[in-house]
């Protein structure tokens, strides 16, 4: 070889720079594959497929010997509850030879994409998770589940008769009612009753007495707050339900439709300004930022360093292994700013969560929507709620005892308390803002950021998402 | 140079296919014969493997440069074509221009430092051992060779986790730190802008140093040891050796690994995803594989998302090429072709 390369340098076009040519095109192989990956608009479709006829027992005409597939997301709450109502379903009168199939995902988005593009999409979906599918690309796919909550279920009692208030507003997009949310989350701030009782500390009922209750912890080596690198953002969700809870829909209406000026709400000021307080105080526990969210809440949790943690109801469910012994959690809304809150006394946030779809062109949408008003019995709404200690939409499932948990007594008295007075915040979820804001609140909860740099800093993520012509924006009322 | 001969014989195919036509049998294409033989050959090791390589490799690349100039949501199959908007926006998007920075770090720093750590570790295996006697590496070569190979067989989720934890303010870092005496007080490492960038560097180094080590071993062990034992006699120390003798003579290796591993620096998806899922405390180690992901998955934004992904293939191709010529102007004899 060494021996030729004179000759060949000389000639004009040589073999080796053709070879040098496919070099660079190897390079741009491994790009391929992942631009690959991003998988190519295929053909329309079918959907609508055969249907049977309609009687009181097959509301939706679910045709004889069909099959129903359902992809569900497998986080907190598993999947063996659809698979549950499946099982109860292929038995129903009315429903010859039916088979349900339930796929479990822990990837909606990137799942089913190629399925959604290729006109193939499943009967019913429940599109959950981080990596669920934006509303605003695929509401014109999905089927008005109006006629599910209209029927009756497997009882023989209307539907919508058996539901908590406003568990259709979630998954409510320009007045179209496309995913029904099945499980109830109550947003709000989570303690261990026990740890309170010993120390006669009280329940914090506005943001004024936290900087009291800061010190008492202090007092005792413990923190007020910690939080995860990933899940800073429940300290947005806390501000924002708690200046909500606070003003009402003059906070919470500029805040969804993404207004100019939103965040620069005198009441999110203020409460923004005594975070940030207790943040230089040293009540909140440093380091959040470098911490994976599953630690942190194990170190409130399990070694109970923190007293108070902002979530979901889901957290009881999420820590049950890392739960300290005797923890005995329990759950208050978010917090008002002061006694001058101008919304009805029990006003809390609390939202349907677990979207579930029914695609228009799925093969069989009649069997998904059959698949959920089963899931709506009260016989599956009881068993979900007794194994997964969460409510769902559907009423008087919980006993007083909570099944023997404290927080979902609590959850059952705050839901009580509040009756028709619940909201939901939909923005950041809305338009994928939340891997946007996350460094924003680590910054914030480290202490490395004033209260006009964070309201900048956000505000600049909402104007952006509203100056930005190919997103599609849903007003919200 | 044997695909050469088929090479040929195929473009030859195209040329008299027409001439031919009207011959009758047997049929003949150039000089040569179309026997049974040939033909499977030429389906086998040509059409084949062309055919694959233009339906999975090179019309989805195709594809995704005519997305990234639509306005695709990625869940429906319509869409507008808007041109070059989609890249004004990229070179306007401060979030995207800082996780490209980011990118540019890492395909400075990674290579450089596995690199060196990579071909220091290769000389002390292979030639930097005791000065006398044969040209051998240091005691229990065999031994640390196989150790510090460990790393590479992880799979990279694997390491990204590992030390997500090692580094958490209550995690193994911290907890010796405090043992030799130093008091780290919670101090989070991948939480602060000032080390999270570099603690992530460090960990892609100690992942790949194990395999670049074993690939220059490969290399040296190819030089003729005479020329090692003549350095000796020069008088050259072991610096000295790697820097005159080695390093120029393991030169392709040397290009083919920063190639590689820049490569990998560009991407540096799964260590970033796994070590800071976030992007980092202000967005210090988000890059833009990452920030490709979020926009397609969890924006919906799939033109947007392309028009990023064809941005890394040139960013990638333009790193390739400034290391070619960086190679020749040093004084890199012409590569060969070989990469």
């Amino acid at each position: 070889m060494k021996g030729m390369k004179m000759e060949i340098t000389q000639s004009s076009i040589s073999r080796r720079n053709l070879l040098r040519g496919a070099a660079a095109t190897a390079l741009l192989l491994p790009f391929g594959m992942s631009l690959a990956s991003c998988a190519a608009p295929g053909g329309g479709g079918g959907g609508g497929g055969a249907t049977g006829e309609v009687t009181a027992d097959n509301p939706f005409g679910v045709a004889a010997n069909s099959t129903v597939d359902a992809v569900i997301f497998n986080g907190g709450y598993g999947v063996d509850y659809v698979e549950n109502a499946g099982a109860i379903m292929e038995k129903s009168k009315g429903m010859d030879g039916v088979t349900v199939k339930v796929s479990p995902s822990t990837k909606i988005a990137t799942e089913l994409q190629p399925r959604f593009v290729g006109g193939t999409p499943p009967d019913l979906v429940d599109n959950s998770g981080a990596n669920s599918i934006g509303w605003n690309t695929i509401i014109d796919q999905l089927e008005d589940l109006t006629d599910v909550v209209d029927a009756e279920n497997l009882e023989g009692t209307k539907i919508s008769d058996t539901l908590f208030a406003g568990v259709k507003e979630p998954g409510t997009f320009d007045g179209k009612f496309v995913a029904l949310n099945y499980v109830m989350t109550v947003y709000g701030i989570w303690y261990s009753s026990s740890l309170f009782e010993q120390n006669g500390w009280e329940v914090p009922k506005s943001w004024e007495d936290l900087k009291a209750l800061g010190e008492a912890a202090k007092a005792q080596g413990k923190y007020l707050f910690l939080w995860g690198k990933e899940a800073a953002t429940y300290y947005q969700t806390l501000v924002i339900d708690s200046a909500v809870i606070q003003g009402g829909d003059e906070v919470r209406l500029p805040l969804e439709n993404l207004e100019e000026g939103c965040w620069s709400n005198q009441i999110i000021q203020d409460i923004l300004t005594i975070l940030h307080d207790l943040i230089a105080s040293g009540y909140v526990k440093p380091g959040g930022s470098g911490t994976q969210f599953t630690e942190a809440q194990a170190q409130w949790s399990g070694k109970e360093e923190a007293l108070l943690y902002p979530s979901g109801s889901w957290i009881e469910n999420e820590m049950k292994s890392q739960t300290a012994e005797g923890f005995a959690m329990m759950g208050i809304p978010d917090l008002p700013l002061n006694g001058d809150q101008t919304t009805p006394a029990g006003y809390m946030r609390a939202e349907a969560g677990e979207p579930f779809i029914v695609p228009t062109k799925a093969k069989n949408p009649a069997g998904g929507k059959e698949l959920l008003r089963t899931m709506l019995s009260k016989e599956s709404a009881v068993a979900f709620a007794k194994e997964k200690l969460a409510p769902t939409i559907v009423k008087d499932t919980v006993p007083d005892d909570g099944f023997g948990s404290t927080a979902l007594q609590s959850q059952g008295k705050m839901l009580a308390a509040a009756g028709d007075n619940v909201f939901t915040i939909k923005f950041y979820n809305l338009y994928g803002m939340n891997s946007d804001q996350l460094p924003i609140w680590n910054s914030f909860l480290d202490g490395k950021m004033s209260v006009e740099e964070i309201t900048t800093q956000l505000q600049a993520l909402t104007d952006k998402v509203r100056e930005d012509d190919s997103v599609t924006k849903i007003e919200i009322k | 140079m044997t695909a050469a001969p088929g090479l040929d014989a195929a473009l030859d195919t195209a040329a008299v296919t027409t001439a031919g036509a009207g011959r009758r049998k047997p049929l003949r294409l150039g000089r040569r014969r179309l026997t049974f033989d040939y033909v499977s050959f030429l389906l086998v090791f040509l059409v084949v493997p062309v055919a694959i390589f233009l339906i999975f490799v090179i019309s989805p690349f195709v594809q995704a440069v005519y997305y990234s100039m639509t306005n695709w949501t990625g869940f429906s199959a319509e869409m507008d074509f808007v041109g070059l908007k989609n890249f004004v926006r990229l070179f306007t998007d401060t979030t995207f221009l800082q996780a490209m920075g980011n990118n540019i770090v890492l395909a400075i720093f990674v290579p450089l430092i596995t690199l060196s750590i990579a071909l220091i570790f290769a000389s002390m295996i292979t030639v930097g051992g005791p000065s006398t006697g044969q040209v051998r590496g240091l005691a229990g070569s065999s031994f640390y060779r196989v150790v510090s190979f460990f790393p590479y067989v992880i799979p990279a989720i694997v390491i990204g986790i590992l030390w997500a934890l090692i580094y958490s303010p209550e995690g193994l870092l911290n907890g010796i730190l405090e043992m030799v005496g130093l008091d780290p007080n919670g101090f989070a490492w991948l939480g602060d802008e000032r080390t999270a960038m570099g603690a992530s560097i460090f960990v892609i180094v100690w992942g790949m140093v194990g395999f670049y080590m074993v690939l220059f071993i490969a290399a040296i062990k190819g030089i003729p040891s005479e020329i090692y034992e003549a350095a000796r006699i020069d008088g050259a120390g072991r610096y000295r050796t790697s820097i005159s003798i080695t390093l120029p003579l393991i030169r392709d290796n040397v290009q083919t690994a920063v190639i590689y591993i820049g490569i990998l620096a560009l991407d540096a998806f799964v260590y970033m995803a796994a070590l800071n899922s976030t992007g980092g405390p202000g967005n210090t180690t988000l890059v833009m594989s990452q920030y490709l992901y979020r926009t397609a998955f969890e924006k919906s934004q799939f033109g947007l998302a392309s028009a990023m992904g064809v941005v890394l293939a040139v960013v990638t191709l333009v790193f390739a090429a400034i290391v070619f010529l960086i190679n020749r102007l040093t004084g890199g004899r012409d590569d060969e072709g070989r990469l």
